[in-house]
């Protein structure tokens, strides 16, 4: 191909007008070797010679980047296998991962707090079931499911009409030990023991005195009053106060806010209700 | 390039001493991002890369400069490799344009690209050569490797090797002895 329109190279010489064109590799490879061309060389030798010199010329702003993270890889400690070219992905791979997994936590824990919000709500305006009612009304002093309700737990008697014989019912106990004493549930404990008075089928017993377990006895070691060996259905107590654990104190709170400084109701707590009940063997 | 005094600051970055990687950094990182910015898109994250790879295995290389540099730039052809095959694997957004294009096609800077020769200008015309007859060019000319390392490197013949420097030569030159107009409609096109 010849002509003023063709391409440099695709001529027989390197530049227009010079013919033999091979005979320019000594000079191409002098360029290559950044080797000084004679002054004689034809000037566009030249302007390619100024070409190469400026694309091997030294750093420029940015040209240096990374100057930072190489001098820190290098002052870090070797890893035992040595430097792996997936060790920096792999880094890059749990910096990107690591705010993913720390998002779990946070939305379960958002979506427990929402749950926690709904039911909240749902037991102030009294929309749960009568045993959910109920525990909401012990816990966080809900208002109490109303009277009559099936499925009514017991031992707590805010219904009236609630019959010694629901008293014994395994439900309410499973759910007091989880609202009254949430830090322990041995046989000893106050509100798990299946001799609880307020469990207990034996309705005086329920309201007016504790298990006389020895865990108990150590935790309180003030004087319990001796259990009435003879229980009469008049001193169960269907009063609300006895409803709320018996505790004879502010029915809407929880049993941990009532005592602060322990977490099972001490035998003062199981006096007489301010509904009158009487309690054998409990000083009035 | 260091030169004389290389064996020595090899020697100390090897026992660890931190001025004498720097002053190997600086020496060679200009030319490792230019050359990178011809082969791959990421070029920093590809140095980067590469620098780490050289710190891992700097305790157990033994040479002089030109073989330090030719490791070097070894890693780095391979690192961007690497990062092209991860890169081919994702969705890419194509370029209408690319700056060597925009360099050619641009009337004002034609007349510009020999009397004011910037690093920059002449790296985007390289850029616009055939892959091969580029990247051989940048590390001839810009990495200082010798025929036998380039060949090495890209895995050609040093005659080969010879051959696509001289046709890359002689395209810049008529690239450059042409007017920016006339470059533009018979230059061989972008390759990349």
């Amino acid at each position: 191909m010849s002509g003023p329109d063709a391409m440099h190279d695709e001529m027989p010489g390197f530049f227009p007008g010079r013919p033999g064109g091979e005979h320019d590799e000594p000079l191409l490879d002098m360029l290559l070797e950044r080797r000084p061309i004679p002054p004689g060389a034809p000037p566009e030798l030249h302007d390619l010679a100024r070409m190469l010199a400026a694309a091997a010329g030294p750093a420029e702003p940015g040209d240096l980047v990374g100057e930072d993270a190489a001098r820190a890889a290098f002052t870090r400690p070797p890893s035992p296998a040595g430097a792996s070219p997936a060790a920096p992905r792999s880094a890059r791979h749990r910096l990107t991962e690591r705010p993913a997994r720390g998002r779990l936590p946070l939305a379960a824990a958002l979506a427990m707090a929402a749950a926690g919000l709904g039911s909240a709500t749902a037991a102030y305006v009294g929309a749960l079931p009568s045993p959910i009612q109920h525990l909401a009304h012990v816990v966080i002093g809900a208002p109490p499911p109303p009277s009559g309700a099936p499925g009514q737990p017991l031992g707590v008697g805010s219904s009236p009409a609630a019959s010694p014989s629901q008293v014994s019912s395994p439900a309410p106990r499973k759910t007091l030990r989880v609202s009254a004493t949430p830090t322990s549930s041995k046989p000893g404990n106050w509100l798990w023991n299946s001799a609880n008075p307020r469990y207990s089928p034996k309705p005086s017993y329920a309201s007016c005195h504790p298990a006389p377990g020895p865990t108990q006895h150590q935790a309180h070691p003030s004087p319990a009053p001796s259990p009435t060996p003879t229980p009469s259905p008049a001193h169960f107590s269907p009063s609300p106060s006895s409803a709320s654990l018996g505790t004879g104190q502010n029915p809407g709170q929880p049993l941990a806010a009532q005592d602060p400084e322990s977490p099972r109701p001490s035998a003062s707590s199981l006096a007489p209700s301010p509904s009158g009940t009487t309690c054998p063997g409990v000083p009035g | 390039m260091i030169g004389a005094a290389f064996g020595e600051t090899l020697a100390h970055a090897k026992a660890g001493d931190e001025a004498a990687f720097t002053l190997l950094f600086r020496d060679v990182q200009p030319a490792l991002l230019r050359y990178l910015r011809l082969i791959a898109p990421d070029a920093e994250d590809v140095a980067g890369d590469t620098w780490l790879q050289v710190v891992g295995g700097l305790g157990r290389f033994r040479g002089e400069e030109q073989e330090f540099r030719a490791w070097l730039f070894t890693i780095a052809r391979h690192r961007a490799a690497d990062s092209g095959r991860s890169r081919a694997r994702r969705p890419a957004v194509p370029l209408d344009l690319t700056e060597a294009e925009q360099l050619l096609t641009s009337p004002d800077t034609a007349d510009q690209a020999l009397e004011a020769v910037s690093t920059r200008k002449v790296l985007a015309l390289i850029a616009s050569l055939p892959g091969d007859q580029a990247e051989i060019i940048m590390l001839r000319v810009v990495a200082g490797l010798e025929a036998r390392e380039v060949a090495r490197i890209v895995g050609k013949s040093p005659g080969a090797v010879r051959v696509a420097a001289h046709r890359g030569l002689r395209k810049l030159a008529g690239m450059a002895g042409l007017p920016a107009t006339e470059r533009a409609s018979t230059r061989p096109g972008v390759t990349r």
